[in-house]
């Protein structure tokens, strides 16, 4: 969409790149050990954050960048996003309890799962649009639940469906820190991925699709295709993030693919900012960690004051709940770009700042 | 018992064409998709617990407060929420009306606590027995009374003339505003009235069940409901909820209880594919 | 002699971007017809927007200037207030209420109207436009586009207002029709006193309608004057390439 012009020199964007690494290479060694090089860190300097809040947060990120890439840049607004999850969670139930095969195998069964569910799911895009679309998306969460709840009653019970610690060969996946090892690569490769589709010829024709659908039907875009490829593409991200998902909570019930999980992203690529990748990251991020940032916060506050006690302790979760949803309130009125399109703003005033004589 | 799952499903259908015409209501008057009706039976219903049994209301001023109550809610939400939007995109919108239901939600369940509070009200109890039917005094108050709202409101809508200024608001707004009408004002007066008719069918469901957050999923059937009878389409939205009342009743009962909301959204998923404009919608021009 | 509608140097932006109007002025006396021409682009929409509390909702501001109507400052009051100050709208496009019928249409008109005198207002309605009359009962969207346009010009004249704004109401109709409907306009503007504005891109048309007119260029006034000045200004020629030598149809 925009060529940024490189103003800065590449060698501070490989500091950056390498500064990163080290963070992310260091981070599971520092929330495991709960020390930095050796010196001790309280829970509070650590922001209550764990090892399994950034595992969550990643997994997630493949929820917020799937959707992203499906609402924020082919334009396809979708609330059924937690049908594909469940998608994934039902193909590994089946293909590992059931047909027994190994995890990578799974995975990709639940790619593939997920693909044909997404394709199918955009079918109504061929028949309707805007509002009658989304509300196809509804129903179509509601029928795949629907499907996972029948499955989990036929095969399992009202407990769950439970999945079996992951294998790669003999390697397991039993600890917070190999979760982090499988899934922070994963996260990487398909923000490149789809960074790397929406350069393509077929990604920008689909931005151009989610602008202005005539114009781009015009260029002589098939714009029915795009749209059923985008679906597939991104409900088979969602579905190995599902399948993921129900292995790391290594228990899940139709309850945890609810219409409240699917409203949880939109809310990520909101306030992360709609159709910027990076935004999604931010998004996600912020959703998963801010909520035990404040329960670490809470303690002291709520020993002194009663009513604080109330709210910061006993109705902990309702009032996560209200800030958050505040929060994207606000954002949607006074910064509708997200934290993206803030960023944006910023780097633009700084630059100009910057080249001001 | 046919005839019984059929009286059941009409009257809670009439509770439900309440809340669909609520819904619609608001969407002709400024193209709002809110998914927040669902959220304002909810406070509905918690209307009548803070009327009935913490400030200990007679019934009727309890009445007056729940309506007055609700319709403050309609009006400060648009005042403050909508207004600021419009004009925007839609996912923003229905995203703030979404963010607005979970909002809603966490106030309440932080005031009252998460489990459900019982709701006594005046209201006749008991049975009627119609040949081999029975059927509850309750439910047969709420039908009569959420039929007598509905046609009120129509007779509102047809007859006055602030109901003729709110109709030329919604068919166009640009023209509505060239003719002198304020339609800042018509679009809060659709957003009350959306409302309070949610409330009433909150109150209503708040004691044939229990007022809990939990009914919202309940008034989210009025978005199913106001599809498959037509969007635009203010008998259509009635029309919608009646189906929608016997549907579920009579998949709950024939089926299982679980597959109700499963039948109203594959019948949404056809309509959608077959007849997007609903049964009594008409056909929008320009769909791309 | 009073002005009915008084702009002073009005200058106007969109989203705080260049101006498109700048330093505009212009009268309307009482009982007066004025034209504001100029072609496409020139910035009439924009004056009649400032004017008619419409150009928030096209996301532009006045920046600089006032308007008054009737000696009362007017400049940036809702659309609504206008309308029962005593400013009659008749927009580009006609705009009228398709789903309604032509009786409601005229009626949401007289919504500024006492009770009283509702009645009254309808029946003067029909007796200058029969059309109307005929078709009462009809939804407005099946209907003509000059009877469209009279049902418009209804809607806005039954309030009585003291000040009309016609924005383009040649567009897209059939010259007769047009020409029928602008005879009804110096009627009205005859027997009711109401001072006229019309936006016209017909030049030829308007300047033989109204008594002075304005021409835009680029979102300034470069010309002014009674009708019969402006016609045979060298402006006028050169604003409307190829139309001066061009005959129209004289009304």
């Amino acid at each position: 969409m925009n060529k940024t012009v490189n103003t800065v020199p590449n060698l501070s964007t490989w500091l950056w790149l390498l500064l990163w690494a080290a963070i992310l290479a260091y981070l599971p060694v520092l929330l495991t050990e709960r020390a930095f090089f050796g010196i001790a860190l309280t829970n509070k300097q650590l922001l209550n954050l764990g090892l399994t809040q950034i595992n969550l947060m990643l997994i997630s990120m493949l929820g917020a960048l799937s959707l992203n890439y499906l609402t924020g840049c082919a334009g396809l607004i979708s609330i059924g996003h937690a049908a594909f999850f469940a998608t994934g969670a039902m193909a590994a139930a089946i293909f590992d309890h059931q047909l027994g095969m190994p995890f990578p195998l799974v995975l990709l069964a639940a790619a593939l799962a997920g693909a044909l569910t997404g394709t199918l799911a955009g079918l109504p895009s061929l028949r309707v649009r805007g509002l009658y679309f989304v509300l196809s998306t509804l129903a179509v969460h509601y029928v795949v639940t629907y499907v996972f709840l029948e499955y989990q009653f036929k095969y399992f019970d009202v407990v769950g469906i439970p999945y079996a610690t992951p294998r790669i060969g003999a390697f397991e996946i039993n600890t917070p820190v190999r979760w982090y090892v499988l899934l922070l690569p994963l996260v990487i490769l398909v923000y490149l991925g789809l960074k790397a589709s929406l350069k393509s010829r077929e990604g920008r024709a689909m931005l151009a699709m989610r602008d202005h659908e005539l114009a781009a039907t015009a260029m002589g875009v098939d714009v029915r295709i795009l749209r059923l490829k985008a679906f597939g593409l991104s409900s088979a991200i969602a579905s190995v993030a599902g399948a993921l998902f129900a292995y790391y909570l290594s228990n899940v019930t139709s309850e945890a693919f609810n219409i409240n999980f699917a409203i949880q992203f939109i809310a990520m690529i909101i306030i992360g900012g709609m159709g910027s990748l990076p935004g999604a990251l931010v998004g996600a991020a912020i959703w998963l960690l801010l909520p035990s940032i404040i329960a670490g916060l809470s303690p002291d506050a709520s020993s002194e004051n009663e009513l604080l006690s109330r709210l910061l302790v006993e109705n902990r979760a309702q009032l996560v709940q209200l800030i958050f949803s505040v929060l994207v309130i606000v954002f949607l009125i006074f910064a509708p770009g997200g934290v993206a399109g803030l960023s944006t703003r910023l780097k633009n005033r700084w630059m100009a700042w910057r080249n001001s004589p | 018992m046919f005839e019984q799952v059929f009286f059941s499903g009409l009257a809670l259908g009439s509770i439900y064409g309440l809340v669909a015409l609520g819904f619609a209501v608001i969407f002709k008057a400024t193209d709002v998709f809110n998914f927040a009706q669902g959220m304002f039976v909810v406070c509905g219903a918690y209307f009548a617990v803070t009327a009935m049994s913490i400030l200990q209301l007679p019934f009727p001023l309890a009445i007056v407060f729940i309506v007055g109550a609700a319709a403050l809610l309609g009006v400060l939400i648009h005042m403050v929420l909508i207004q600021p939007l419009s004009g925007r995109p839609m996912l923003s919108v229905i995203m703030l009306t979404i963010a607005l239901s979970i909002s809603l939600r966490s106030i309440i369940e932080m005031v009252f606590g998460p489990q459900g509070r019982s709701l006594t009200t005046p209201l006749p109890t008991g049975v009627l027995m119609l040949g081999s039917v029975r059927i509850s005094y309750l439910h047969l108050t709420a039908a009569l009374v959420s039929w007598v709202c509905m046609a009120g409101f129509g007779l509102f809508f047809k007859f006055t003339s602030v109901g003729l200024l709110m109709r030329a608001s919604a068919d166009n707004h640009e023209a509505a505003v060239v003719s002198g009408v304020n339609v800042n004002t018509m679009n809060r007066l659709a957003w009350g009235i959306g409302s309070t008719l949610a409330a009433v069918g909150g109150l209503f469901l708040g004691q044939l069940q229990i007022a809990s957050t939990e009914l919202e999923g309940i008034g989210l059937l009025a978005l199913p409901a106001v599809v498959i009878g037509g969007m635009q389409s203010i008998p259509g939205a009635i029309v919608g909820g009646l189906l929608v009342g016997i549907i579920e009743q009579m998949a709950s009962t024939y089926i299982s209880p679980k597959s109700s909301d499963i039948v109203i959204y594959v019948l949404l998923l056809l309509i959608l594919m077959v007849r997007p404009w609903g049964l009594f919608g008409q056909r929008e021009l320009g769909r791309v | 002699m009073s002005s009915v509608l008084d702009i002073q140097h009005l200058s106007v932006a969109y989203n705080r971007k260049g101006l498109a109007l700048e330093d505009v002025s212009l009268q309307v006396p009482e009982g007066g017809i004025v034209a504001l021409l100029g072609a496409n682009g020139a910035g009439k929409s924009t004056l009649i927007r400032a004017v008619t509390g419409l150009l928030g909702l096209h996301h532009g501001q006045i920046t600089g200037g006032q308007v008054h109507m009737m000696g009362q400052l007017v400049s940036g009051m809702p659309a609504h207030r206008l309308v029962r100050l005593g400013m009659g709208q008749v927009p580009e496009g006609r705009l009228v209420f398709k789903q309604l019928s032509v009786e409601d249409n005229l009626l949401v008109g007289a919504a500024v109207l006492p009770r009283a005198q509702v009645k009254a207002g309808l029946e003067a309605v029909y007796q200058l436009f029969p059309r109307l009359l005929e078709r009462r009962n009809q939804a407005a969207g099946w209907m003509s586009g000059g009877e469209q346009q009279m049902l418009a010009l209804g809607r806005a004249m039954i309030a009585k207002p003291k000040l009309l704004l016609v924005d383009e109401l040649s567009l897209g109709l059939a010259p007769l029709i047009v020409i029928e409907i602008y005879k009804q306009l110096r009627v009205i503007g005859a027997t009711m006193g109401t001072a006229i504005l019309i936006v016209e891109q017909n030049a030829h048309l308007a300047l033989s309608f109204a008594q002075s007119a304005y021409l835009l260029q680029q979102g300034r006034v470069v010309l002014s004057g009674s009708a019969q000045e402006v016609s045979a200004s060298p402006e006028m020629k050169a604003s409307y390439l190829g139309e001066a030598k061009s005959g129209k149809v004289a009304p």
